[in-house]
């Protein structure tokens, strides 16, 4: 197993070795090809404009997203609700609106968890090796041997309930390590470089150098994998509320909007209900997509070639 | 890769996927418009004999658990199967009145302690041995057996006041009760399983016993034997010919698990014919399925019911600990204990609008502990409490609890702050709606409720059980006796159930008159006591009935004969037959 | 980088060097065995409830009997009782009875299912590889064409779709407007037998098939196009190509093989991946397998059954990931041993 992380990372070497043109950093450089990349400028207008909706959902949505209408249930678009109304009489374009805020936050957090662990976790694995290298590593194959979606409904069952915070703290949990591989990889590249050992050898303290030498280079690859965590996490949240293990009513997120599609009538004839939130989430994904694809070929310039 | 070799793979795949979809044209899709399709077809797998006798294809949403011995069956999907393979000595008739099955009469004697009953002549297992008292003595004494509980069986209520089981001769058996007992014969109607199968296997062993779990092998007298399955997928249902009311008209009954979301589709397009237990049609798909030509439908009301319960009085930790439960140590929960209080809540809650909305008008508000079906429900006796704000604001006001901060929610009549906390478990959709829209209602009139995010159904009821804690306000569900309504099991304030702890001496005092001998044997004197007892538990409200959804029961109108029971339509399936 | 001559002596160094590598990857295998048994009990068991606690919604049944019944199969054990227990009978393949279905053993319940996960995963894989790998080579050869372009789009499509709404609309459309596929189960009727049986299954694992393979279909196809991409532009190919090896056999010979090797591993991983993904396919089209048995269980709090499939899966998924390894070590000869 932990001959994965030797064969998974191929650093880069003109990041690392080879300092290029002395005006613009690695990371510069990187930016510049990247805002090259035209899918990748479709994919931030769009998340731009998701991003725009969550944070003026108040001022765009023309409802309560909590509030039920009993006499006005499953209705179909009009005037008043402009995409209908779900199974407790809820105003579908406001909850859509509000949903925005919800799936993104939980995107945008359950990655930064992550990324937050497997780049500490995978830091320190890297960086000292030996007892805490295996010590940390025993734990990340534990964890990668257990089915994810398995471990996850095993969690939330310990947990009995969920919200907005343990559903992200539950996603972060179970999936660092394989960001903690990766960052540990390439820790394990670079430690015989000379730079390094030239840091140390004039006794730079380790935290220096984990973050003076070690994390700018292993920047691109975080990057790159945050941004696709990202989008997993939004589809996650929709698939655990389509099996009844998401953030539960009244709250509106993308994913339990279209569980209400999940039946045939619903599909046939409200389509309103269910396919704004499917394009939504598909929109959101494909544009993270996008710009990940962009941030691994930017930092990644040679399967570009 | 030159581009031709990949081209090549695609067609080829694509031509596999074609041949693929078009095999199945002749072989499934009965397509929509005619009915008889696919029993047609099924009967070409079966006997020779059934080729004029059709067979239906029923469909429930999950699969049943696979223990097929009555003693032990578990959940409704099982019971789907049993129901047609096996009898008991009464049944239910259209008035929920007892009507003979397995035992043609019975005779019970003055003091209401001893039920005789007389056999059915020339009943006969699915094997052909026949069916005698000793088969009834013989399963009882496994319900009265101590090993039975530890063997995985629940249910021993109906053993509780047994004392012996005789069989007096080959075709009678009589039951002796250590008590008068007022429901001896639902207590004699468990059902029969055969002595000539089980009558070595000792009781813990038997629920692992082929008997009880193979197709072929479980053994009953209905008029359908179970004789094949596909675990999870499909368990097909065979004619027992010799059955003792005259051969079925069906050849056969197959049940399909399918996924609720497309059950319309399928009865649309004739795969499936009948959609009964135990969910049925899901109120939101009852128009569609209503408005289906060739489809039948029957609505009737669930004994089942929904209710918010109030925490009247919680129990101590120790008395958790050990399992106690002695009114006398509760300690009442102030925050609603002005029963003005409880008034007003049920006042502000507009359940009407509930059933309207979630259950799409397919269902019933519920204002006492009786379904309409039972002889004990009496709609006079009880509040309405017909929805009105405006009600629950003055009673809120008269009792004190007013807003004097300014905030928009009451504080208490001390003027603290007063937030009911509520709690609510996931597992039944409806349910999980109802949670948020009744914290709505009760916020419009000023009452600040602590929603709580919710539970899965099993801690959740384990912590309804174990009432230490700060629990104001709970969402549960109750079935109702269809056979007898004494609540004896759920309001007496020692009974475990009562998971309210609502301590009432007149409540208490009601529910034991309703079930005294000798008054109670006679059942005008019942239903003035259960009037009496709905009027006072109206009145104090320990907890908050919501509704009890429609049970919809759907089949294919070819069905001819099902009869239209409020306990379901599966009674007399003997006489189904296939208009052909 | 790795001639094709002076490799003699290097490769028998290389063989033992090989030989106490797979010797040691094995040995950490137990440990890790024995870890995954006691995380698999402590998750299982550290949910609340058990299967006699939930909504008891027949207030006949005498509440005394849940109690009993506990007591007789030892869930008021401590528990490490109860783990020893469990994994003695474990280690004689019993994996004990079904909490939630009176009287039937795990292993019964599984093995009722484990075949149509398995073929389920099997048939999502096998469109997987089928349509990635040449699609993937396709798009990589012919790179900004409107192929490669469409297969893009494929691509991102997939794998931004949630695997339930794919399926939901497969039903749909497939099944229920066009009637081509059975939207539901795995056989139309229990009386087919040979060939007629084999093409009725098979007719049946179409749409979740698909469905299932959709997003990693997606993903091997952008994997595979980068690791031809990749292989292509490396050092080793260039030379291929410098001493005048021909386009196409260049492609065959090196670049193919170089770019499956860590498609070949990644598979490693995928099958965890898609039996765990199959809880969610299953679910959609009601086909009975590992996911709704376990999601079943995990509503019921249905122990055995729980750790049973935890365990059998990450048992699978840790041999997987040997086997692996050790394919790597032999295949390619650029691994380090240490």
């Amino acid at each position: 197993m932990e001959s994965n992380a030797h064969r998974n990372i191929d650093p880069n070497p003109e990041l690392s070795d080879q300092q290029p043109e002395k005006s613009l950093s690695p990371f510069q450089l990187a930016m510049r090809r990247f805002l090259r990349n035209k899918l990748a400028i479709v994919g931030i207008f769009i998340l731009i404009f998701f991003v725009l909706i969550a944070i003026f959902a108040d001022v765009i949505a023309t409802h309560s997203p909590t509030a039920s209408n009993m006499y006005k249930v499953e209705a179909k678009a009009d005037s008043e609700n402009w995409l209908g109304t779900d199974s407790s009489g809820r105003d579908n374009f406001s909850r859509l609106v509000h949903g925005s805020r919800i799936s993104l936050t939980i995107g945008f957090f359950a990655m930064l968890f992550t990324v937050v662990i497997g780049v500490t976790l995978g830091s320190l694995a890297g960086y000292y090796g030996g007892k805490v290298d295996g010590f940390i590593m025993r734990i990340t194959d534990l964890m990668l041997i257990l089915p994810f979606l398995l471990l996850v409904l095993t969690i939330i069952a310990i947990l009995e309930k969920i919200n907005i915070t343990i559903f992200i703290t539950i996603i972060a949990f179970t999936s660092w390590p394989t960001l903690t591989r990766l960052i540990r990889a390439t820790f394990l590249s670079l430690k015989e470089k000379e730079y390094i050992l030239g840091a140390r050898s004039i006794g730079a303290s380790d935290f220096r150098i984990i973050f003076k030498h070690f994390l700018p280079n292993a920047v691109g690859p975080i990057i790159v994998n945050a941004t696709l965590m990202m989008a997993t996490m939004i589809i996650i949240e929709s698939a655990l509320s389509f099996i009844g293990f998401g953030i539960p009513q009244p709250t509106p997120t993308w994913g339990n909007m279209i569980t209400e599609g999940n039946s045939l009538r619903m599909l046939q004839n409200n389509w309103e209900a269910w396919l704004p939130p499917g394009l939504a989430i598909l929109l959101t994904v494909l544009a993270i997509n996008f710009i990940g694809d962009g941030l691994r070929d930017a930092f990644d310039p040679k399967s570009n070639q | 890769m030159k581009s031709s070799k990949l081209w090549l793979v695609l067609v080829l795949a694509l031509s596999f996927m074609l041949v693929l979809a078009a095999c199945g044209d002749n072989n499934e899709e009965a397509g929509g418009n005619n009915d008889n399709n696919n029993e047609e077809n099924n009967d070409n797998n079966n006997d020779s004999d059934s080729t004029e006798r059709g067979t239906i294809t029923a469909a429930m949403y999950s699969a049943p658990g696979h223990q097929f011995n009555p003693l032990f069956y578990s959940d409704a999907y099982e019971a789907n199967i049993l129901d047609f393979t096996h009898e008991a000595l009464a049944k239910l008739d259209e008035n929920l009145d007892w009507e003979p099955s397995l035992a043609e009469s019975w005779d019970i004697n003055d003091d209401f302690t001893e039920i005789t009953f007389t056999l059915n002549e020339g009943v006969t297992w699915h094997d052909g041995e026949p069916f005698t008292a000793d088969d009834v003595v013989f399963t009882y004494n496994v319900l009265m057996d101590e090993d039975y509980v530890a063997a995985g069986g629940v249910r021993t209520n109906y053993v509780a006041d047994l004392e012996t089981v005789e069989a007096i001769d080959p075709l009678t058996v009589k039951f002796t009760y250590t008590d008068t007992n007022i429901n001896a014969i639902f207590d004699a109607a468990f059902i029969i399983v055969p002595e000539h199968i089980f009558g070595d296997v000792p009781i813990l062993e038997m629920p692992d016993y082929s008997a009880s779990r193979n197709a072929g092998e479980v053994i009953g007298t209905g008029p359908f034997q179970l004789t094949n399955m596909l675990e999870g997928e499909r368990y097909e249902l065979t004619a027992y010919d010799d059955y003792w009311q005259g051969a079925p008209g069906l050849a056969g009954i197959t049940w399909r698990v399918i996924e609720q979301s497309i059950m319309p589709g399928l009865l649309e397009n004739g795969e499936i014919d009948m959609i009964a237990e135990p969910n049925g049609v899901p109120a939101a798909d009852f128009d569609t399925v209503d408005a289906l030509e060739h489809i039948t439908t029957y609505v009737t009301q669930d004994f089942g019911y929904q209710y918010m319960g109030f925490k009247l009085h919680h129990r101590t930790t120790e008395d958790v600990e050990a399992g106690v439960i002695d009114p006398d140590n509760w300690i009442e929960n102030e925050k609603i204990a002005d029963v003005r209080v409880r008034q007003a809540i049920v006042y502000a809650i507009n359940r009407q609008a509930l059933v309207d909305g979630l259950l799409h008008g397919m269902g019933t508000v519920l204002n006492a502990n009786f379904p309409e079906a039972s002889w004990a429900f009496d709609e006079s006796a009880v509040n309405p409490y017909d929805y009105s704000p405006e009600t629950a604001e003055e009673l809120l006001d008269e009792a004190g609890y007013v807003d004097v901060t300014g905030d928009g929610f009451r504080e208490d009549p001390d003027g603290n702050e007063w937030t009911l906390n509520f709690d609510y478990p996931t597992g039944n959709a409806v349910r999980e709606r109802s949670a948020p829209i009744i914290v709505e209602n009760l916020e419009e009139v000023g009452i600040r409720v602590d929603l709580r995010n919710p539970r899965e159904a099993g801690p959740h009821f384990d912590l309804v059980e174990e009432d230490d804690h700060d629990w104001d306000m709970y969402l549960a569900g109750w079935s109702l006796s269809a056979a007898d309504p004494d609540p004896s099991a759920l309001w007496l304030s020692t009974a475990p159930y009562n998971y309210t702890r609502w301590n009432d001496p007149v409540s208490d005092e009601l529910i034991r008159a309703g079930i005294q001998a000798p008054e109670a044997f006679d059942q005008d004197y019942r239903k003035q006591a259960y009037s009496d007892w709905a009027a006072h538990m109206s009145e104090q409200v320990p907890q908050v009935f919501l509704y009890s959804s429609d049970n919809i029961y759907a089949y294919n109108s070819a069905i001819q004969n099902v009869k239209h029971y409020p306990a379901g339509i599966y009674s007399d399936a003997h006489l189904w037959t296939l208009e052909q | 980088m790795h001639g094709h001559g002076r490799a003699l002596v290097l490769s028998l160094r290389r063989n033992v060097e090989m030989h106490k590598y797979i010797t040691r990857r094995i040995l950490q295998f137990i440990p890790m065995l024995f870890l995954v048994t006691v995380l698999v009990f402590a998750l299982a068991k550290a949910a609340p409830g058990d299967p006699l606690t939930g909504e008891r919604l027949d207030p006949n049944i005498d509440p005394e009997v849940y109690e009993i019944r506990r007591e007789a199969l030892g869930l008021n054990d401590p528990l490490p009782v109860q783990y020893w227990n469990w994994l003695s009978s474990v280690a004689t393949g019993d994996f004990g009875k079904s909490l939630q279905y009176t009287g039937r053993t795990v292993m019964e319940l599984i093995q009722a299912r484990i075949w149509n996960t398995f073929y389920l995963s099997l048939f999502a894989l096998g469109v997987t590889l089928a349509i990635a790998i040449p699609i993937g080579i396709y798009s990589a050869n012919r790179k900004y064409s409107l192929f490669d372009y469409g297969a893009t789009t494929f691509a991102f499509l997939g794998l931004a779709t949630p695997n339930f709404f794919a399926g939901l609309l497969a039903i749909y459309v497939f099944s229920l407007t066009l009637g081509w596929f059975p939207a539901q189960g795995t056989t139309t009727a229990m009386s087919l037998t040979g060939f007629e049986l084999f093409i009725d299954k098979l007719r049946h694992l179409v749409l979740p098939g698909f469905t299932l393979g959709l997003a990693s279909t997606a993903a091997y196809m952008r994997y595979m196009r980068t690791e031809i991409l990749e292989v292509k532009g490396s050092d080793f190919i260039r030379t291929a190509r410098a001493k005048g090896l021909s386009n196409e056999s260049v492609l065959y010979k090196h670049t193919l093989r170089n770019a499956l090797i860590p498609i070949i591993t990644l598979l490693g991983l995928e099958f965890g991946t898609l039996l765990s993904g199959a809880i969610i396919t299953e679910r959609v089209f009601n086909y009975p397998g590992l996911g709704t048995l376990f999601l079943n269980a995990i509503q019921n709090r249905d122990y055995p059954v729980i750790m049973a499939i935890n365990l059998i899966l990450a048992v699978t998924i840790l041999i997987g990931n040997l086997l692996a390894d050790i394919f790597y070590a032999i295949v390619d000869p650029r691994i380090r041993y240490d």
